[in-house]
């Protein structure tokens, strides 16, 4: 039973990475400018340059095995060359990309700690001025355009009260060899002298841009579990709880929050590609050197090799999170995996 | 399971009145939809409203802050930007880009999601399949993250920015629509109907439409939210409207350098924009509790 559904999930992801791929593949030609140049990232080639791409790209045989020859050539991890630093694409996602994880990560972390928590309140207080506040505070910030709460916390915590930096990873003082990617393990690390001093100072950068990215996921969170858990509290066997004669706290840590928190589960899971979109808007405003700004700056550039691995590489993390989301609900929740079951 | 009303009045009213009746007595959402009118008005009449014109440049008053402030000016009610334009007036202008070409954007993303969502809706097998499995993938992806992927084909622009929604509020539209569907098909009284001999036209057109068309409005204003803010984000990253086009977002942009200097240029548009998406959530929200209401009554 588990199996077959693995199997059909494991069906799907490839379904995806192959319609992935092919709308990637063709993102070549649909760009504007020259097929083989979008592809290779070499422009302006002499006549023997261009039979050589020629000949490695397979580009005078049919759509088919171009696309073979693409395929082979992105798992081996030739993505082609930027046109902006003519350097290889894949490198510049393998050195961007755990900014933008570390970011989006942490981000998720606090919206899952102040979200799930918040969402439980509100429903144990139905109507109450808990829930009201909760709900109206929720609607707010679930209305608020991501890029102008960032420049609303600059005006606030940077240009009036100084606290936190409003660009970059690091105080340029401290130079961090980039190991892992992930700023404050790279920190603990290269265990120099200063690392307690540098760790405040990463921390410090982090602070904003993670409150500006968490705000929208901790918004989505506090909604979905209230509304998880108002509707398992309308169930019959929390009545029947209730008649034998336990209490609110009893009801909810018992009863309700077991049978609540598992679509939680697979919505914190789904977050992951809301985060990702909004790291971007939330790298460009705070000048967070991730894949996300990088991908931007490739837009304004028309750097096309660049735009294609990025996007690439971005979808096929969501995608990828989507589906590791999707298996470990089932592995909590058994129905799940049959939506057949239970049903009369 | 039905619960007992005991102070039951016979309510014979028609639905939409019911309807309306519930949403009245839920004040936010009322407010929520006042608001939404005036945007409406705001969005359609513009030109004529303003002020001043959009690119009016005023040399003598340049940078004035808000008239409440001591060095305001009362002729410049919201103050003016660096090159002495009124902000007033082009924030009211803004409303027919941001607002107005939302509200198309969801009004066309409507029409093509409930044709394309029907059609999942009542197909079987292999299509239905195809169909569904194609709209998982472009689910998993976030739909500012399609319109960027879509911009970056078309190039920047307003017009570009328009379509890119479109397509990308699409597959969350069509999804919710279909799932709306089948799940209507599914219930007795359809299944009733088609034993009858109806034909798919008359289920759709007589049995399942009158009993959905609410909740398309609800997807209506969650597509309508999402437009707003996909268009204001496209347009502050530069991929969307250009400035001296008064669009929100670039407008924010475009005045970003002055955030230290005339922080009003860059906080005001923002304001406009989180009223305009928490009116459209308010009406939202409202309209989806009436529904879960009136479907325990």
């Amino acid at each position: 039973m588990v199996l077959d559904y693995f199997l059909r999930r494991l069906g799907l992801l490839f379904f995806m990475m192959l319609t992935l791929s092919i709308f990637t593949f063709s993102l070549s030609y649909l760009f504007p400018g020259d097929a083989l140049s979008n592809l290779s990232g070499i422009s302006n080639t002499s006549f023997s340059q261009t039979s050589e791409l020629q000949e490695k790209y397979h580009f005078n045989e049919n759509y088919v095995s171009q696309y073979f020859a693409f395929l082979e050539r992105i798992s081996s991890g030739d993505w082609g060359l930027s046109f902006a630093s003519g350097d290889n694409v894949f490198n510049h996602i393998v050195d961007l990309f755990p900014a933008t994880l570390e970011l989006s990560l942490y981000a998720l972390i606090i919206s899952v700690i102040v979200g799930v928590p918040a969402g439980i309140i509100a429903s144990a207080y139905y109507k109450k001025w808990p829930d009201k506040l909760i709900n109206s505070s929720t609607l707010a910030g679930y209305s608020m355009p991501v890029f102008w709460l960032a420049l609303l916390l600059i005006m606030v915590f940077s240009l009036q009260l100084g606290w936190f930096p409003m660009s970059g990873r690091m105080g340029l003082l401290y130079e961090i060899p980039p190991d892992t990617g992930f700023i404050l393990i790279d920190i603990a690390l290269a265990g120099f002298p200063y690392s307690g001093m540098a760790m405040i100072d990463a921390v410090h950068h982090l602070t904003l841009p993670t409150i500006v990215l968490a705000m929208y996921p901790t918004t989505v969170l506090i909604r979905f579990t209230r509304e998880s858990m108002l509707n398992v509290l309308e169930q019959n066997f929390i009545k029947t709880a209730r008649a034998k004669g336990l209490n609110r706290a009893q009801l909810i840590v018992h009863h309700a929050l077991r049978n609540a928190l598992l679509p939680v589960i697979k919505q914190i899971g789904l977050q992951f590609s809301t985060l990702i979109t909004l790291a971007m808007i939330t790298e460009v405003i705070f000048s967070w050197p991730g894949v996300g700004r990088w991908l931007i700056d490739s837009i304004y550039q028309r750097d096309y090799p660049a735009i294609q691995g990025g996007l690439l590489a971005v979808s096929m993390f969501v995608i990828l999170a989507t589906i590791i989301a999707e298996l470990t609900y089932t592995l909590f929740d058994p129905l799940s995996r049959n939506q057949a079951h239970g049903k009369v | 399971m039905a619960k007992f009303n005991l102070f039951s009045e016979e309510s014979n009213k028609s639905p939409l009145a019911r309807f309306w009746r519930k949403f009245k007595s839920n004040h936010p959402a009322l407010v929520g939809l006042w608001v939404f009118i005036a945007f409406v008005l705001l969005a359609t009449t513009a030109p004529f409203l303003a002020p001043y014109g959009v690119n009016q440049q005023h040399s003598d008053a340049l940078l004035i802050p808000p008239s409440w402030h001591d060095l305001g000016d009362v002729r410049f009610i919201l103050g003016t930007d660096d090159l002495g334009r009124d902000v007033l007036s082009r924030l009211m202008n803004g409303a027919t880009y941001t607002f107005g070409l939302s509200v198309i954007a969801a009004l066309i993303t409507t029409v093509i999601g409930v044709l394309v969502g029907t059609f999942a809706g009542i197909s079987r097998g292999l299509r239905s399949s195809f169909l569904n499995h194609l709209l998982d993938i472009t689910l998993s992806i976030p739909s500012l993250l399609l319109a960027i992927i879509i911009i970056a084909i078309l190039g920047p622009g307003l017009m570009n920015t328009v379509w890119a929604i479109i397509l990308a509020l699409l597959p969350q539209f069509i999804h919710s629509v279909r799932n709306l569907i089948v799940e209507e098909l599914n219930k007795d009284y359809i299944t009733a109907f088609k034993l009858d001999g109806a034909s798919n036209w008359h289920v759709l057109s007589r049995g399942i439409f009158p009993n959905i068309y609410e909740h398309i409005v609800v997807i209506f204003t969650m597509a309508l939210s999402t437009a707003i803010l996909d268009i204001a984000a496209l347009g502050f990253l530069k991929l969307g409207a250009q400035p001296p086009t008064t669009e929100w977002g670039a407008i924010l942009a475009e005045n970003l350098g002055l955030i230290y200097l005339a922080p009003w240029t860059v906080g005001l548009p923002g304001v406009l924009l989180f009223l305009a998406v928490l009116s459209t959530n308010l009406v939202g929200d409202g309209l989806r509790q009436v529904l879960k209401e009136r479907k325990a009554d």
